[in-house]
């Protein structure tokens, strides 16, 4: 089923605003790049940070007192798709899905820290109910009033594409009448360790060399609602997962293929500086104009999909594609995402 | 406008496997159920010297691994994968040939023992690519997927203690909307060290045995496992011939904002779940013939879970089955699932073991110490957990 978006947030290293964002994304410009420390190992590493006053509207709640940067990002991207949307949704039939790939890991870190160093009985009881996963979810449901469904999913760089399908099955059920979809992400050192390791992060010696993805963080929000009209998600291809590398292209094909790639005026893609660009760009060929919002954002993986789908929004709205002279022909674009832990899927939109 | 189905369609379980404390497979899970076997054990995977707790339901890895390849890229995956492919094994017995359009699985910490390791080997250059490679929570549903070589999306619901609930019960409600006709739906989490020491630093977790709804109950003891069910579309099994083990009637679920671990005493959150679970499955509460309760045996969760059964009900037997085996977390509504299929495919009442005394705050018909012979129809299984998630199923007898 199609699902109309209508209201949508993000913060970015870039800010905040959607319109002013996007104007410094077509003009070129990409977040400031800043080097992270591990003290555990010595280790540095390149990233893009959120602004500290792109979060500064948010309004005070006991929820967000001891929360990590995660809430807060994704407390604000929530908030702000909820006031674009200029209509207050009724809280009782809306439902919260989250997506988010490593979730609070600045206080799951912290957490374990303690353990490792100090033993079990130095362990924080306000620290761990912060690492679960479906924590912020819970802050977030918890500022806006809702008590109904929420769902935080869990995957890759991918995972919000899961996560609007959870939704799209949500507002399809009838179980409810709208769903704020949330992405965000947090960076911390151990996050950054664990991709360098795994040889997918770009060498914090060589910054312009373009290879490797450069880690950031930020969330992404969109309201959506079961009435046709203005910018819809035409269709979620929940994708699959590749069991080996090599098979990355011919799923991303086969999802391609799923949203009707032949009628698309563009995509949105997930290319971040590792395997995923040489896939990603073998799938999608010369058939379509194609955008690439990490290259300027970096990867904020559980969030990316929602920033992926906000530029595409954008891309519809005001007719352009970063990078690109020509404005936009039609009025259907793609988002396309490969994880770098297997996953992949894929949605369709349409302006009416 | 798009609209869901006039007729919504019915949904049958066609498939089940499990691996729990309780035992590998469905045939250890009901001999161990119908005896009450206390199966919490000393844990031994990490130092418990400073913790309150030490004890755990535990899988035996020495019987988990029994005839698996461990070529090399087989040891390189987590002991939940393993769950998992064993879990997805059994199911396939029964489902031979069952090709899920998605996949929903729960879990809270997917193979964060992996990650445990990286942090700690991290200064000493004793990482590993691998650890980082099958630490992510997709990653053990993944594995198995590869390994019977299924091509399905996976939707991975980290909903706390109620991911597993939620899992089937999603997966229920969009094969239900005709969102899909085949959905493999369950959940699995492995015991880590940090998650245990979470619950033991905030004294939700017990030196003592789980007791749940009893009146000196001190708290809850972790547990570990996986377990899958085949979802599908209750025309189509039939119309193929495939036996149908339960169909699942009624999913609810529900957002107590109370407190981020907490719930509230009111026992509101609960309720709405149970309400809505046996709203949409068009039943009264009367028709509920026993209630697989969340029951982690702490003070908060037991009282207000309790209070919600007793105002929902008269006086429906219920038990909590985290008593024998622990509480598995991301994997815990799957198990209940399974335990609930089993109760009401065989007709008796699992038990509530450990229990000594009625908490005389609670007026509820708990089945005490041992299991029951029962003639029931309907069965409400419920999972609550960390956020305030709370989820509830009913299946039915075919």
């Amino acid at each position: 089923m199609s699902s109309r978006i209508t209201g949508l947030s993000w913060v970015t290293p870039l800010g905040s605003g959607v319109d002013s964002v996007w104007q410094r994304l077509l003009a070129g410009e990409r977040a400031p790049l800043e080097k992270l420390a591990n003290e555990q190992n010595g280790a540095s590493y390149l990233v893009h940070r959120v602004p500290a006053d792109a979060t500064k509207n948010l309004p005070p709640h006991p929820r967000l007192r001891r929360a990590s940067a995660i809430s807060r990002f994704a407390a604000a991207a929530g908030l702000g798709a909820i006031a674009d949307a200029k209509v207050t949704p009724n809280l009782e039939r809306t439902a919260v899905v989250f997506a988010i790939s490593n979730g609070g890991v600045i206080y799951t870190r912290r957490f374990y820290g303690e353990i490792v160093k100090s033993g079990a009985q130095s362990a924080s009881p306000l620290l761990f109910p912060e690492t679960v996963f479906n924590a912020p979810a819970s802050h977030l449901a918890a500022i806006l009033g809702i008590c109904g469904a929420s769902y935080t999913v869990v995957g890759d760089g991918a995972v919000g594409v899961l996560g609007l399908k959870l939704a799209d099955d949500l507002l399809a059920s009838g179980e409810v009448d709208t769903c704020l979809v949330v992405a965000a992400e947090e960076i911390d050192p151990l996050v950054c360790e664990a991709y360098r390791q795994w040889r997918l992060l770009r060498n914090a010696r060589t910054p312009e060399s373009g290879h490797g993805m450069v880690v950031s963080e930020g969330a992404g929000a969109v309201l959506l609602t079961r009435n046709a009209g203005g910018c819809q998600i035409e269709k979620v291809d929940p994708g699959s997962n590749f069991f080996r590398r090599a098979e990355a292209t011919g799923k991303l094909r086969r999802t391609l293929d799923r949203l009707g790639v032949e009628t698309a005026s563009f995509c949105i893609g997930s290319a971040n500086g590792t395997f995923v660009d040489a896939a990603e760009r073998r799938a999608l060929g010369q058939n379509v104009p194609a955008y690439f919002p990490k290259l300027a954002l970096g990867d904020s993986i559980g969030a990316s999909v929602l920033w992926q789908l906000i530029a595409a929004v954008q891309a519809l709205r005001t007719g352009r594609l970063p990078g690109s002279v020509e404005p936009v022909r039609g009025r259907r674009g793609l988002v396309l995402a490969c994880g770098v832990n297997q996953q992949i899927g894929g949605l369709a939109l349409c302006f009416d | 406008m798009n609209s869901p189905p006039k007729i919504p369609r019915r949904v049958a379980i066609i498939g089940a496997g499990v691996v729990s404390p309780l035992g590998l497979g469905l045939a250890e899970t009901l001999q161990s159920l119908r005896t009450g076997t206390d199966c919490v054990t000393p844990v031994m995977a990490f130092s418990v010297e400073k913790t309150r707790c030490k004890t755990a339901g535990q899988i035996s890895d020495s019987r988990l691994l029994e005839g698996v390849n461990r070529g090399r890229r087989n040891r390189r995956l987590h002991r939940a994968s393993y769950m998992v492919i064993a879990a997805l094994d059994e199911l396939r017995s029964q489902a031979d040939g069952f090709k899920p359009e998605m996949v929903m699985v729960g879990t809270t910490s997917g193979g964060m023992t992996f990650g445990e390791r990286f942090y700690r080997t991290l200064g000493n250059g004793g990482c590993s690519a691998a650890l980082i490679a099958n630490y992510p929570p997709q990653k053990q549903i993944i594995d198995a997927l590869e390994k019977f070589g299924i091509d399905a999306p996976a939707q991975v619901i980290a909903n706390a203690c109620a991911s597993g609930t939620n899992a089937i019960g999603h997966g229920f409600s969009a094969i239900r909307a005709g969102q899909y006709q085949r959905v493999l739906a369950g959940g699995y989490d492995a015991l880590s060290e940090l998650v245990f020491v979470g619950f033991d630093s905030l004294q939700a977790s017990t030196p003592e045995k789980c007791r749940p709804f009893d009146a000196k109950r001190s708290g809850m003891v972790l547990g570990e496992g996986a377990a899958l069910v085949a979802l599908e579309e209750l025309e189509s099994a039939q119309q193929r011939g495939a036996e149908i083990l339960a169909e699942i009637v009624g999913y609810g679920i529900s957002t107590d904002n109370h407190h981020l671990t907490q719930p509230n005493p009111d026992g509101s959150g609960p309720r709405r779940a149970m309400e809505q679970a046996i709203g949409r499955a068009n039943l009264t509460p009367e028709r509920i013939g026993y209630v697989n309760a969340h029951g982690t045996a702490t003070v908060f969760n037991d009282a207000a879970e309790g209070k919600a059964i007793e105002q929902m009900f008269s006086d429906v037997p219920i038990s909590s089955t985290k008593s024998m085996m622990g509480h598995s977390l991301g994997a815990a509504g799957a198990i209940v699932a399974i335990v609930s299929l089993i109760a009401l495919r065989h007709q008796f009442l699992p038990p509530n073991i450990n229990f000594r005394e009625p908490d005389p705050e609670l007026r509820l018909n708990i089945v005490a110490n041992e299991a029951r012979p029962a003639e029931f129809d309907c069965v409400l299984s419920n999972s609550f957990g960390f956020g305030g998630t709370n989820a509830s199923i009913v299946l039915r007898k075919m």
